[in-house]
C-alpha cells in the first residue's frame, strides 16, 4: 500500500516516513505543497497524508487542486491545535479525515488503517445475504443462476445489503445511491426497486424487498 | 425412391403442426386485441430432415426405422417461438400445456435453472393424441440471439487458445441480456401499471 506524505518539518517528516515505512507501507516523502501535488499528478497512492501548513501551497490548496481533476484518494490533514477554521474548511475541500498536532503515532496509524481499510472493505467486496451473492468486481447478483447489474442497480442492492432487515427510506437512497443527482427522483427508486425485485425473482433467490413506491425499502430473507 | 424414416406418418405429422400454429395464431390475435401487442416475435416451425433425423438415429445407435424416429427421439416435430417479453414466454407455456390432446412428456426450465455456459430457454416436450411427440423451445428475442451467436462459436473449430476467455465473455453476455430482459419486463409492466391507474 503506497501512501504520500506532505510535511514540511524535516525532523517529523523522517520520523513519520520510517514509522510508516516501518509498518510496511511504501511512502513517498515530500516538503512542500507544490511538491504534493507534483507526485500525486504522476503518480498513484492509496492514501495521502497532508500537513495543512507548508510552503509554496497549503495542504488545503493541494485537497481542493486534485479533487478538482478528480482524485478521490482518502486524504488525512495534519493540522495545528488553533486551526479550527482549517479543518473545517479541510473538511469541506474534500479531506477524509484530520489529526491534530501533536499527535500519538499510535493514532496516526489506525486513522491510516481506518481510512485505507474504508475503501477495500465497503466498496471492493463481497457480499452475502440469504441465499445472495453480490460480486463487486463483476457486478454479478446470483443465487439459483446470475445476471449483471447496471452501477446504479449495484449500488441500490449494495445499499440494501449492507442495512438488510433494516428500513431504508427513499430519501436515504437519494442521497447515496444517487448522490443527489438533480434529475433522480422518487419514482426513479421506485424503478430500480422494480428492478431488482424483477432480478431477484430471476436469480430465483428466497430474498425479498418490502415497502412500497415513495416509501422505505428492506430487504428481508425469504 | 428410398422410403421416408417417418414411413407413411408425415402427412399426419405435416397436419398436427399446422394445428399447433393455427393454435398459437389464435393465441397471437388474442393476445394482439387483449394487450396491444403480439407476444411473439417470430415462430419457426419444422419436421425434422429426412437426412438429420438418419444421422442421429446412427449417433444414438438407433435403427433407421419410423418406431425410432417417432417414439425414441423426440423432436421429429420442433417449434420455437421467440417472444418479445419474458411473461410472454409463460403464457405461451401455459396455453400449450392447455391442449386437451396433449400431455407433458419432459419439461425443462433452463430460463431458471440456467445451464452453467448461460444458456436459457424454456424446453418442453409433448405428447399429442398419445402418438406424435412435439418438442418446443419458448424463449425471448434476447435469449435467441445470444444461443445463435454461441450455436456459431461452438461450431467454429477454429478457435483456440482463447476459448476459455471467450465461454466466459460469452456467460457474461447471457447474464447482462437476461439482467435486460427483465428490465424490460419490469419497464413494461409499470406502463401497464400506470394505464389501468388512468382508466
Amino acid at each position: 500500500m503506497k501512501l504520500l506524505l506532505a510535511e514540511d518539518t524535516k525532523d517529523l517528516n523522517r520520523a513519520l516516513t520510517a514509522v510508516l515505512m516501518h509498518e510496511g507501507y511504501d511512502v513517498d516523502p515530500v516538503y512542500d505543497g507544490a511538491e504534493a501535488l507534483d507526485h500525486i499528478r504522476r503518480d498513484s497512492f492509496d492514501a495521502m497524508i497532508l500537513d495543512i501548513m507548508m510552503p509554496k501551497m497549503s495542504g488545503i490548496e493541494v485537497l481542493t487542486e486534485i479533487r478538482k481533476i478528480n482524485i478521490v484518494t482518502p486524504v488525512l490533514l495534519l493540522t495545528a491545535k488553533s486551526e479550527i477554521d482549517d479543518r473545517v474548511a479541510g473538511l469541506d475541500a474534500g479531506a477524509d479525515d484530520y489529526l491534530t498536532k501533536p499527535f500519538a503515532m499510535k493514532e496516526l496509524l489506525a486513522r491510516v488503517r481506518a481510512m485505507t481499510r474504508r475503501r477495500t472493505d465497503y466498496s471492493g467486496k463481497d457480499l452475502r445475504f440469504n441465499d445472495l451473492h453480490l460480486d463487486a468486481e463483476k457486478f454479478e447478483l446470483s443465487s439459483e443462476n446470475s445476471v449483471r447489474l447496471s452501477v446504479k442497480e449495484f449500488e441500490l442492492m449494495q445499499t440494501l445489503i449492507l442495512n438488510a432487515d433494516k428500513e431504508v427510506d427513499t430519501k436515504y437512497i437519494l442521497d447515496h445511491v444517487w448522490d443527489k443527482e438533480p434529475d433522480a427522483r422518487d419514482d426513479t427508486v421506485w424503478l430500480y426497486i422494480s428492478y431488482l425485485r424483477g432480478k431477484l425473482s430471476s436469480v430465483d433467490s428466497k430474498a425479498k424487498i418490502l415497502g412500497s413506491r415513495g416509501g422505505s425499502y428492506r430487504l428481508v430473507a425469504g | 425412391m428410398e422410403h421416408s424414416i417417418y414411413g407413411d406418418h408425415l402427412p399426419e405429422m405435416q397436419a398436427l403442426l399446422d394445428q399447433i400454429m393455427e393454435g398459437l395464431g389464435g393465441l397471437r390475435k388474442q393476445m394482439t386485441e387483449q394487450y396491444g401487442s403480439d407476444p411473439v416475435e417470430h415462430c419457426l416451425a419444422r419436421i425434422k430432415s429426412e437426412e438429420s433425423m438418419r444421422e442421429k438415429c446412427r449417433r444414438k445407435g438407433l435403427p433407421e426405422t419410423p418406431e425410432s424416429a417417432l417414439t425414441k427421439i423426440h423432436d421429429a416435430i420442433g417449434i420455437r417461438v421467440v417472444c418479445a417479453f419474458l411473461s410472454d414466454v409463460y403464457r405461451i407455456r401455459d396455453f400449450l400445456i392447455s391442449y386437451e390432446n396433449a400431455e407433458i412428456y419432459e419439461e425443462k426450465d433452463y430460463i431458471r435453472h440456467v445451464k452453467p455456459n448461460g444458456y436459457r430457454s424454456y424446453h418442453m416436450i409433448l405428447l399429442f393424441n398419445k402418438k406424435y411427440y412435439v418438442e418446443f423451445q419458448l424463449r425471448t428475442i434476447s435469449m435467441d440471439t445470444w444461443a445463435a451467436l454461441e450455436h456459431q462459436i461452438k461450431y467454429k473449430h477454429d478457435v483456440h487458445g482463447n476459448e476459455d476467455l471467450i465461454v466466459s465473455e460469452l456467460k457474461r453476455c447471457a447474464d447482462e441480456l437476461a439482467s435486460t430482459d427483465v428490465s424490460m419486463q419490469t419497464i413494461r409492466d409499470m406502463i401497464f401499471e400506470e394505464n389501468a391507474r388512468n382508466q
